[in-house]
């Protein structure tokens, strides 16, 4: 029970785990999980501290990300009248200059890897340091699971740097409270009305000769901002955008079963006219000029005309209180935490409490984890673990943490990492021989805040398991044994401690109990203890404890949690 | 558990290795296959390989309307010159007296003439949606504007093509990519290898050791053991696919015919899916990218940036041609991109975001030597919002043909739905 629960409601169990959660009873322990807030996690925040781009305001991330966005048009613009100036010197030599390869697109040595593009990579190393080192280590998978669930790709625009606010204001704050908060604060996430483009949803109508004027005007003080014509007659702009009114019910709260038709989507985007992003400071506004002030039904609702920004409240109240999404968030989490099908008893009895709680969250998940569904054998060691999740357990099952790495300066390592999220330079990054665990995660398949499409990564871990993806999962296996992961401590704990290193089968014991508790298939260990006997008895007699510690790592049995 | 398809199917076949009927997997099977007597032979299986230029290839600059009066009035500083008789002058290579190649895409020029190079220009996708990011999906997709469609329409394709010994092969699609595209996303099993000589344990990436090479066999070992595990059948799907490759040895691969593959990532994964072909490990459909495309300043002319790129991806189109030789017979290329340029230059010597673009079918089975799709051309009340090439092929149509006629799907509604399918609306590319 203590090792099933320190898997599911945490990235696994590190050395020792096991026998405290014992000393203070798995009651007390799933009751300390359910409330963060009184777990001290001081050391946790002090490592995170480094991070300053993650401290820093909406409105701050947003001008920078536009400026550098301007800049980069600028060196773009410089780089290429360089080009042409020496293309022209070199005329005379045309025939060689047509052989020659296209130049890199490289940007000049000195430069500094740039603010927005860091973003992301600390982005994702705060959520690795924070699943492996949290004490709230329940949190740290609600926290996974929501954003997840509200997915935002940080490659679309702007949403490399608003993610952070997203992640830092919307997710995190209100993962154990209301689920109408949560839903509210990422309807007005400015990283959501980008991603799902509400920003650019309005009702259609025309702008007179003296607005297209203002609009040129307004549009002179933003850099980078397109230039604005002006007509001597009415224009049309503007139209609806049902992407958001969409996803928010297909994905955010009822389910595509959810009981909603095309005619509520279009209902719903009239109701989110007008809910925006203020294009000087990157922050939520709702501008009252570009919503449809007509009267709207959504899902049955009579929603009165000229209800301005209200009407999109109303429209989160009635999908936060619709039993469609009691019964859909439940079915996710009961996905989540206990099995790729979840019981229905249990989602149907999480879905009451939603119901009867007005949502809280905290409640909902209480109500699943004491059930005696999450503690059913049909539930252990049932679910395929994510990369991410794989990454994060044998990081702590070895008893390591993630350090920083001492050859490459942290900013040199981060643009890497963003730079593979981004899908650049993998050329390079599949034959470096140095990686950090968060290149790993991505070569796994699961690049983090990276998930191009609106349903983020499936909740269904079946999904996970693909022959490509395994291979990789293997060679991290391997790569973590034997220490050449850059950003992971070496092993502060020695697994086999106490063990004669001359008795291969007792290293093997040790090696199952310390990591597979003891689980290991009699089909795993028959291999196993081929693979050690097949040693060159002629070699040194010890066994090679960093590549059996890969296999173990690497089988079928550690896949799952 | 419920037993995947997949996993079905797979014991399936290892259900008549082990009565006999039929030599179909395992070791020796590979090496029938690997070893086929005669590698050229055609299989009769055929082959898509997918090719996505993203970042919005210009099309009025890779096959120039150079016929048309408007092309040199919208482009004063980033025209290709008209065709000329004389040499060492370059303008575009004539194909048609409207149409004419880029020069620097001359490597083409030889499959245009034998006739399996097929052209589209004014091809794309009717949305009007100019984001990079939402085009590319929706082109992965099949669809238009249609976001409630989540997997690949190549993914779909496939699943809808025949069930037959291939479909057991774990190359059946792959991607040469570090992350499986979007195209290839859904229910049948797809494999993402950034780099074939990477695709093992401890090969590369991580600096391999002593160790790796007796931790692959453990990992084999256990993986192979662990019957009745969902894990089971990938792990062996996994060896079994490091095994072909080891057979196939990618590190001692020569191109065939004289082609020269041109340097670089894109380059490199053309010959890799050559010789996957090559190798008969069951390869239906490939996929590769290659960017650059997004030229919103200084583009250039018959020389510069794009024409950069389009040395390196003709002389990639044509060396995986030339390579393949008498297999091109079953195979087909399909170059694409999520939407063209703006007619017009803008304010820096480049093009901004467009709508309708120039695609390229080429292969065997093609009936090439000819620019299909209807020319709309380029006077302002001809272009799209007064800006842009006017669409007159929907890409769906394209891929629907392809999907059907060659590849053999049996309902290409299921591949695009929501769109209005009809065989009269293909453009005709294949002679079935």
């Amino acid at each position: 029970m203590i090792i099933h629960v320190l898997n599911r409601l945490g990235y696994g169990p590190r050395p020792g785990d096991v026998e405290r959660v014992e000393k203070m009873g798995l009651t007390a322990y799933m009751r300390q999980q359910l409330h963060p807030e009184t777990i001290d996690d001081s050391a946790l925040q002090a490592e995170l501290a480094k991070f300053d781009i993650l401290a820093m305001g909406e409105t701050e991330l947003f001008q920078d990300f536009r400026d550098e966005q301007q800049a980069n048009k600028q060196r773009q613009i410089d780089r290429a009248n360089a080009e042409k100036m020496s293309a022209t010197t070199a005329s005379t030599n045309s025939a060689t200059a047509q052989n020659e390869r296209p130049a890199p697109a490289k940007r000049p040595g000195g430069e500094p890897p740039r603010r927005s593009y860091l973003a992301v990579a600390e982005l994702q190393d705060a959520k690795i340091i924070s699943a492996v080192d949290s004490p709230r280590q329940l949190y740290e998978v609600l926290v996974d699971f929501w954003s997840n669930h509200f997915n935002i790709d940080v490659r679309k625009g702007p949403c490399r740097v608003l993610k952070v606010v997203d992640e830092r204001d919307v997710i995190r704050p209100h993962v154990l409270g209301k689920f109408r908060d949560l839903l509210g604060a990422s309807a007005k996430s400015p990283a959501m009305l980008h991603y799902l483009d509400n920003f650019q949803n309005s009702a259609p109508r025309e702008i007179s000769p003296n607005e297209q004027r203002r609009r040129q005007q307004y549009a002179q003080q933003i850099p980078g901002a397109p230039a604005q014509t002006v007509d001597n007659k009415p224009r049309p702009v503007g139209g609806l955008n049902e992407n958001y009114a969409r996803e928010i019910m297909e994905l955010h709260t009822l389910g595509v079963d959810g009981g909603y038709t095309q005619k509520d989507v279009q209902e719903v985007a009239r109701c989110f006219t007008g809910w925006g992003i203020d294009q000087r400071t990157g922050e939520f506004a709702f501008t009252p000029r570009r919503h449809d002030n007509g009267s709207k039904t959504v899902l049955g609702h009579e929603i009165p005309p000229n209800g301005g920004i209200q009407d999109g409240e109303t429209v989160l109240d009635i999908l936060a209180s619709h039993p469609s999404t009691a019964k859909f968030i439940c079915t996710e989490l009961c996905r989540r935490l206990v099995a790729d099908d979840p019981p229905p008893a249990l989602v149907e009895r999480a879905a009451a409490v939603f119901r009867t709680t007005d949502g809280d969250l905290r409640q909902v998940v209480q109500t699943i984890i004491y059930s005696p569904e999450f503690f059913s054998p049909q539930a252990y060691r049932a679910k395929i673990k994510s990369p991410f999740e794989f990454a994060v357990s044998a990081v702590r099952a070895t008893g390591r943490t993630i350090v920083p790495d001492d050859i490459l300066p942290m900013n040199k390592r981060l643009a890497m990492e963003a730079g593979a999220t981004f899908d650049r330079n993998m050329d390079r990054i599949a034959n470096a021989r140095r990686k950090s665990l968060d290149i790993a995660v991505i070569e796994m398949g699961e690049p983090l805040f990276a998930y191009q499409a609106p349903t983020g990564y499936t909740e269904d871990s079946r999904k996970w398991v693909n022959a490509g993806a395994l291979i990789a999962r293997m060679n991290f296996a391997l790569a973590l044994a034997e220490h050449k992961v850059v950003d992971v401590s070496a092993s502060p704990v020695d697994l086999i401690r106490g063990v004669d290193s001359d008795k291969p089968e007792l290293v093997l014991d040790q090696l199952n109990q310390a990591l597979l508790h003891g689980e290991m298939a009699v089909a795993t260990r028959a291999t196993l203890e081929k693979q050690i006997s097949r040693k060159d008895p002629d070699q040194a007699s010890t066994v090679n404890v960093p590549e059996l510690t890969a296999l173990v790592l690497g089988s079928p049995e550690f896949q799952r949690h | 558990m419920t037993l995947t398809r997949r996993a079905f199917l797979k014991r399936g076949g290892l259900a008549l290795v082990s009565v006999g009927t039929m030599p179909f997997w395992g070791p020796s099977f590979l090496q029938q296959l690997v070893f086929a007597a005669n590698p050229t032979q055609t299989g009769g299986k055929k082959i898509l390989i997918c090719i996505f230029q993203r970042g919005a290839v210009d099309g009025l600059s890779m096959v120039v309307p150079y016929g048309d009066p408007y092309y040199y009035q919208a482009r004063s500083e980033i025209a290709i010159p008209q065709p000329t008789q004389k040499t060492g002058a370059e303008g575009v290579l004539d194909l048609n007296g409207l149409f004419g190649f880029h020069p620097n895409m001359a490597a083409l020029m030889p499959i245009y003439k034998s006739g399996h190079l097929a052209l589209i220009q004014a091809c794309g996708s009717p949305s009007s949606n100019r984001s990079h990011f939402d085009a590319q999906d929706f082109m992965e997709c099949g669809v238009a504007d249609d976001k409630s469609i989540r997997t690949g329409w190549l993914n779909r394709a496939l699943l809808d093509c025949p069930e037959d010994r291939a479909k057991l092969s774990p190359f059946r699609a792959v991607s040469m990519t570090s992350i499986l595209p979007r195209t290839l996303q859904g229910d049948q099993e797809a494999l993402a290898i950034p780099d074939l000589k990477s695709f093992g344990v401890g090969v590369a990436g991580f600096a391999p050791s002593s160790t790796t090479a007796s931790a692959a066999s453990g990992f084999e070992g256990m993986y192979d053991s662990a019957v009745g595990d969902l894990l089971h059948g990938n792990g062996k799907d996994a060896f079994d696919a490091i095994g072909m490759l080891k057979a196939a040895d990618p590190t001692k691969y020569s191109p065939r015919n004289g082609a020269v593959y041109p340097n670089g990532a894109f380059g490199r994964s053309l010959m890799q899916i050559a010789q996957m072909i090559k190798a008969n490990i069951g390869v239906e459909v490939a996929f590769s990218e290659i960017g650059g495309w997004d030229t919103h300043v200084n583009q250039g002319g018959a020389q510069g940036q794009l024409a950069n790129r389009f040395t390196e991806f003709s002389g990639g189109l044509a060396a995986l041609y030339q390579d393949l030789g008498d297999r091109m017979n079953d195979v087909v290329i399909l170059t694409m991109s999520e939407f063209g340029r703006t007619v017009r230059q803008n304010g820096n010597r480049g093009t901004d975001h467009g709508h309708a673009t120039c695609f390229m079918v080429l292969g065997g089975p093609i009936r090439g030597g000819k620019v299909y799709g209807k020319w709309p051309g380029l006077a302002h009340e001809q272009l799209f919002e007064g800006r842009d090439l006017m669409l007159t092929t929907d890409y769906r149509d394209v891929f629907a043909e392809l999907s059907q006629k060659h590849l053999g799907a049996r309902d290409v509604s299921k591949i695009f739905p929501n769109h209005n399918l009809n065989a009269r609306n293909y453009p005709g590319l294949l002679a079935v």
